[in-house]
């Protein structure tokens, strides 16, 4: 079992709540494409393919009665972002949310940005629970009244109103991408964030929408020459002139911006030679970097290809540290994989708030933690089967081959239509996000 | 031999899959056509029997490692090419267009190629959009439903005639595959 940061005790991780429609009939408009808690954790925010955002919030625990950490309601739901046409390209701009990711907290309201594969939007999400009352010229219901019937002066006062939370458009950066956007990632220093396409990496100040820097350009001069792209990009958590990009040929540079203006030229190179007994035609596509994470520390960073989930220290670059085999069982099926697509699909990873224990998605609907510490892995489910809240879930094995043991399942009868791909932590407690094709599963672990 | 096989397979399905993303929503998508014409290249070097397509398969007891593969995963052709000959230092990525003198051997004297070989002829570097996009119908036209018949029979493939046919098809699928990519 996946064991807690710092304590000792293994985690027993319970079914809390699942979001999204039942049926098995999924609308293409309601497949989830990112998931991610705030910086507190008290807010959850889904991306989807129909360019809509929905923010959930975690209810304060009730003191007297905590059987379970607080649930996550509804708290805003708008439409980040809209099909377009690019009329010169004769090409649909997708409004699938691509990434989301929130803004440390500076005022009452919160800050996200969102991106679709063009263009990145800054959302403000503000609540309003008081309204004026009592205007001279106005009725309540807003009409203007007939000044002749003004005869008394009064000074409108706020009174309660039910809660309102408005989700704005405060700025749009676009028309810097002209690949599709995999990645953006806020910097430390609350002012700048990066946007990363297949080719170029641009920064941006959260309140100049008007231009941004190029600070990586790998798109060669001819493009017959294209061996490798950009897959994902992030900043370090805490040193604001550093970030690291993904490439498709499973290597990460780390790039350091004092520098040079552009950060062609890597200040390390992170790359792990290939094992030749692994060699295949696929090879080269199961090596491509899917998502690279950062932990919250920053001395580690994750990396998660096809097969694998790898920890990199950022102070050695010719090998990992660690290396998660997520689903090894899936090497002899690649040929297969490929002709269904599902060799290209780009599973995310994630870290607990401790960094002690990663988490990954995989098929069937299963989803794998890793404990870095006790070095012992699991494997969980996310299905309305096990749906009674507070029920613990029960570890699941894939039987690679041979004989198959009872409540194991055979690499043959998974599921590969049912994927988890998007996953996230929350940043303080021990409460997980998973994101199926179309529903949003929320574990907690089992509180005494 | 399965290894061939394993290979045309792979090319059909590469080819039905650069094929079938040009009419995708979004539009093409660089970073996956980019991965399906490396996949494509790798089962066409072997394929074809090309020097360097051992590189993409695992390695067989006994025989000696394949030569250059370090210099081919990197995108450089063998040292016997013609980028060798004009003496540039730096690894040259692979280009296309320049077949070296082995490559260029036109299976002459076989019957049935003609079509083909018109579509073969690679466009002028400039006019890289349409040109390459209208030769790449025309051959997927011919080649693609070509290689999907011949693919039903490969088991038992070994007239010369049927082979050859496809081999011009797949030696002249680089650069529009690549030309796909290259948007």
């Amino acid at each position: 079992m996946a064991g807690a940061g710092g304590g000792g005790n293994d985690i027993q991780w319970c079914f809390s709540q699942v979001k999204g429609a039942v049926d098995d009939d999924v609308a293409e408009a309601d497949i989830i494409s990112t998931v991610e808690f705030n910086h507190s954790g008290e807010l959850l925010a889904t991306g989807d393919k129909g360019g809509r955002v929905v923010i959930f919030q975690q209810e304060q625990e009730n003191k007297i009665q905590s059987l379970s950490r607080g649930e996550y309601n509804v708290y805003s739901t708008f439409q980040s972002h809209e099909p377009e046409f690019d009329y010169l390209k004769s090409l649909e701009i997708e409004e699938k949310i691509n990434k989301i990711r929130w803004l440390p907290q500076k005022n009452a309201a919160q800050f996200l940005l969102s991106t679709n594969d063009k263009t990145i939007k800054l959302w403000k999400i503000s609540e309003r629970d008081k309204r004026p009352e009592g205007y001279n010229l106005k009725e309540e219901d807003g009409r203007y009244r007939d000044p002749s019937t003004v005869t008394t002066l009064r000074v409108p006062v706020l009174r309660p109103m039910d809660l309102m939370v408005e989700a704005s458009p405060r700025r749009i950066f676009a028309n810097a991408h002209t690949y599709h956007i995999n990645s953006i990632s806020s910097n430390s220093d609350y002012e700048t964030y990066l946007s990363a396409d297949d080719l170029r990496i641009n920064l941006w100040h959260l309140e100049i929408t008007d231009r941004s820097f190029n600070i990586v350009d790998i798109k060669p001069a001819n493009m017959e020459e294209l061996t490798e792209v950009i897959t994902a990009a992030e900043f370090h958590p805490n040193s604001c002139n550093t970030f690291v990009y993904s490439s498709s040929k499973g290597t990460i540079r780390l790039c350091d911006m004092r520098a040079s203006a552009l950060c062609d030229r890597h200040s390390k190179l992170f790359e792990e030679p290939e094992d030749p007994s692994n060699r295949s035609f696929f090879s080269e596509i199961i090596s491509s970097i899917s998502d690279v994470k950062f932990s919250h520390s920053g001395r580690y960073m994750m990396t998660r290809d096809y097969l694998s989930v790898k920890i990199w220290d950022l102070n050695m670059e010719n090998r990992p540290v660690e290396t998660y085999q997520v689903h090894e069982y899936l090497r002899s099926k690649l040929c297969s994989l490929y002709e269904n697509d599902c060799i290209f699909d780009k599973f995310e990873c994630c870290w607990n708030g401790s960094d002690s224990v990663v988490m990954t998605g995989s098929y069937n609907n299963f989803f794998r933690m890793f404990d870095r510490n006790t070095k012992r892995d699991i494997t969980l489910e996310a299905s309305r089967e096990n749906n009674k809240p507070r029920t613990v879930l029960k570890p699941r094995k894939v039987c690679a081959s041979g004989k198959r043991k009872k409540d194991e399942i055979s690499v043959d009868s998974l599921d590969f239509n049912k994927k988890i791909l998007h996953t996230a932590w929350h940043p303080k407690e021990n409460i997980i996000a998973v994101a199926t094709t179309n529903n949003l599963y929320i574990f907690q672990d089992k509180v005494n | 031999m399965e290894f061939r096989l394993e290979a045309h397979r792979i090319v059909s399905i590469s080819l039905g899959k650069i094929y079938s993303a040009r009419g995708q929503r979004g539009g093409l998508k660089l970073h996956k056509n980019l991965l399906v014409s490396l996949v494509l290249r790798s089962a066409r070097r072997v394929y074809l029997g090309e020097p360097g397509g051992e590189c993409a398969l695992p390695p067989r007891p006994g025989p000696p490692p394949p030569p250059d593969c370090e210099r081919l995963r990197r995108g450089c052709r063998p040292l016997a090419s013609e980028a060798a000959a004009r003496g540039r230092p730096e690894c040259p990525a692979e280009s296309p267009r320049k077949r070296s003198a082995a490559e260029r051997d036109p299976a002459a004297g076989y019957p049935g190629k003609k079509p083909r070989r018109e579509a073969e002829q690679p466009p002028p570097q400039e006019d890289m959009e349409t040109g390459n996009v209208a030769s790449l119908i025309s051959i997927f036209g011919s080649g693609f439903s070509g290689l999907l018949g011949k693919e039903r029979g490969a088991a038992e493939a070994t007239e010369p005639g049927q082979v050859c046919c496809e081999q011009p098809v797949l030696r002249s699928l680089n650069p529009w595959s690549t030309a796909i990519v290259a948007f």
